[in-house]
């Protein structure tokens, strides 16, 4: 069984301020409640990852970033982005 | 004017002069105006298009080379990028994004000179099945606009039913072209994995989304497939089929073909209806040379449990990025801490959005990891599995697209499970990689229902004739609206 505090831990790792969300915690622990069905799944068969192959891989070349994308941001000046203090 | 035509009818009748793309063009944006008030099915529309239209005829009266779409108006799912138009996401964090690139099923679509009526309405970043948890608020079903279209591709599958356009570009994650396609009465496809580049497709759980075609028929399905599948070097994960035409051979029938209906998804839990349609299809089949038998996937029943899983956790990464300093909308950095001010940005996500975001914190972490993640890729292995052995057997599976009707607006939006349980048929082929299709068969009550085909990885050909061969067993009217 799920605790709501580790919901809310969640949350918070991701920067989702849960205040104004209780309703969320609930419809979550009952989705949670219902994910419990994996436990029954035998857990016997190997994880398959999906491969890539090697040789497929473009060539090496250096590709400039287009000036466009620097204009989706907010704050910036040059190069440069403005961002809040991280501490 | 008729509007209602077929991707093939068009190209016959611009071919002949029957009308231009210009007079089609302003046809078709009339038409939108006058029923958007009703369905909304576009989050914004191209200015442009009926001056781009003129190109094209002027391009065919000098004789000049003209793409294969002579002009046709494609509307495309908001989650797709195109150059220099918005894409939303129907999301108020991309509310005034524009796209400096186009992605590249556009780049194939505009290289072929198809003409992009607008951006379609979803659920916010592709999360949900009935275009309810758009920013923009719901689409609404052509059949009856009480009820949802399905979604998450819900805005492009009622411009292709409502006749805004001729064909729409969706993305299915879960069944996102696939169960708007069965809920509005068109054709939706999901193609295998890897088969459609995913280069410009805003990411949401990239280990088994899809862009896919929605169209009014089967040919029209395949006819998009031509141009938006292949290679592409800015997606590693698509595959090389060479050049493949989807439209050839489509009347080779189902004879001598082994379908295999899927137990548990055709049993318990679909609606009577969908079930009495569901067998009718089957018989149909069967009368035309199908041999058709019984197959029990044993791990679909786990199926939705590692499907959100995966998806939330994909989910929980990819949306991450948006902290409000690449993307997101104006509020200064001043006066805040790093983690109040993304957490205040991120207050702008929608309720679905927000709940997949604290659901793909959570399975993932590390004291539950083991009980949902990695069980979780343990069973999607598995379900590939039975799905490979299934092929063995089979050279097709069937089940209804959906287990019930469309609903109304509004009935489940505060139960997300119950939303969540509705996928069950559909995730299936998202978590196999594999192709499925859903074809409109009945309309019940006012209300349609879909019929849906898989076929073995890239085995498109195979899933296509058979979905022709039903599609001719048919003869439904168009949406009422």
């Amino acid at each position: 069984m799920v605790k709501r505090e580790e919901i809310v831990h969640a949350a918070n790792l991701i920067r989702i301020d849960l205040e104004d969300h209780a309703k969320y915690i609930e419809q979550i622990e009952k989705i949670l409640n219902y994910f419990d069905i994996l436990d029954e799944a035998s857990g016997e068969s190997e994880v398959i990852v999906q491969e890539a192959s090697l040789e497929k891989l473009r060539d090496d070349k250096h590709i400039p970033y287009d000036e466009e994308l620097i204009k989706q941001l907010k704050n910036y000046k040059g190069t440069f982005v403005k961002a809040p203090k991280m501490i | 004017m008729n509007l209602g035509i077929t991707a093939t009818q068009y190209l016959e009748q611009v071919k002949n002069g029957s009308f231009t793309a210009e007079e089609f063009m302003a046809k078709t944006m009339e038409r939108i105006r006058k029923v958007e008030g009703s369905i909304h099915a576009y989050i914004s529309l191209n200015d442009d298009a009926i001056s781009q239209a003129k190109q094209i005829d002027k391009k065919l009266k000098a004789k000049e080379k003209v793409g294969s779409c002579l002009g046709m108006p494609i509307s495309i799912k908001d989650n797709i990028c195109t150059k220099g138009m918005k894409t939303t996401c129907a999301s108020k964090m991309l509310e005034n994004f524009v796209a400096p690139y186009d992605a590249t099923v556009v780049f194939n679509l505009k290289s072929q000179d198809a003409i992009i009526t607008g951006k379609t309405n979803l659920d916010e970043f592709a999360m949900g099945i009935s275009t309810e948890f758009s920013y923009f608020g719901p689409s609404r079903n052509p059949w009856n606009i009480d009820y949802v279209p399905g979604g998450s591709s819900g805005g492009s599958a009622v411009s292709v039913s409502a006749l805004e356009c001729i064909a729409s570009l969706g993305s299915d994650t879960g069944g996102s072209v696939r169960n708007p396609a069965s809920f509005c009465s068109v054709v939706g496809l999901k193609p295998t994995y890897g088969l459609v580049s995913r280069y410009g497709l805003i990411s949401y759980a990239n280990s088994i989304e899809q862009v896919g075609p929605i169209a009014r028929t089967v040919e029209d399905t395949a006819f998009i497939l031509n141009i938006i599948s292949g290679i592409d070097s800015h997606d590693n994960t698509t595959i090389d089929k060479g050049k493949v035409d989807y439209t050839k051979e489509l009347d080779a029938g189902v004879k001598g073909k082994r379908i295999g209906i899927i137990s548990e998804m055709t049993g318990i839990g679909v609606d009577k209806q969908v079930a009495s349609a569901t067998s009718k299809a089957i018989s149909k089949l069967q009368s035309l040379g199908a041999e058709c038998s019984e197959v029990s996937l044993d791990s679909v029943k786990y199926s939705v449990a590692t499907y959100y899983t995966i998806a939330a956790t994909e989910a929980g990464s990819n949306l991450a990025r948006y902290d409000n300093i690449r993307y997101g909308f104006d509020f200064d950095v001043e006066g805040f801490e790093f983690n109040a001010y993304i957490s205040k940005a991120r207050k702008n996500f929608g309720p679905e959005v927000t709940r997949r975001m604290i659901l793909g914190a959570f399975v993932p972490s590390a004291g539950y990891v083991g009980k949902y993640f990695y069980k979780a890729l343990k069973v999607r292995s598995k379900i590939k599995y039975e799905i490979e052995e299934a092929f063995k057997k089979f050279d097709l599976l069937i089940s209804p697209t959906v287990p019930i009707l469309p609903f109304k607006i509004g009935e489940k939006i505060d139960d997300p499970l119950s939303l969540y349980l509705l996928d069950i048929n559909t995730i299936v082929a998202n978590l196999s990689g594999i192709p499925a299709i859903s074809i409109p068969y009945e309309i019940s009550h006012g209300l349609p229902i879909g019929i849906q085909l898989f076929a073995d990885l890239a085995k498109e050909q195979t899933l296509l004739q058979a979905a022709y061969a039903l599609e001719k067993t048919t003869n439904l009217p168009g949406a009422p609206i």
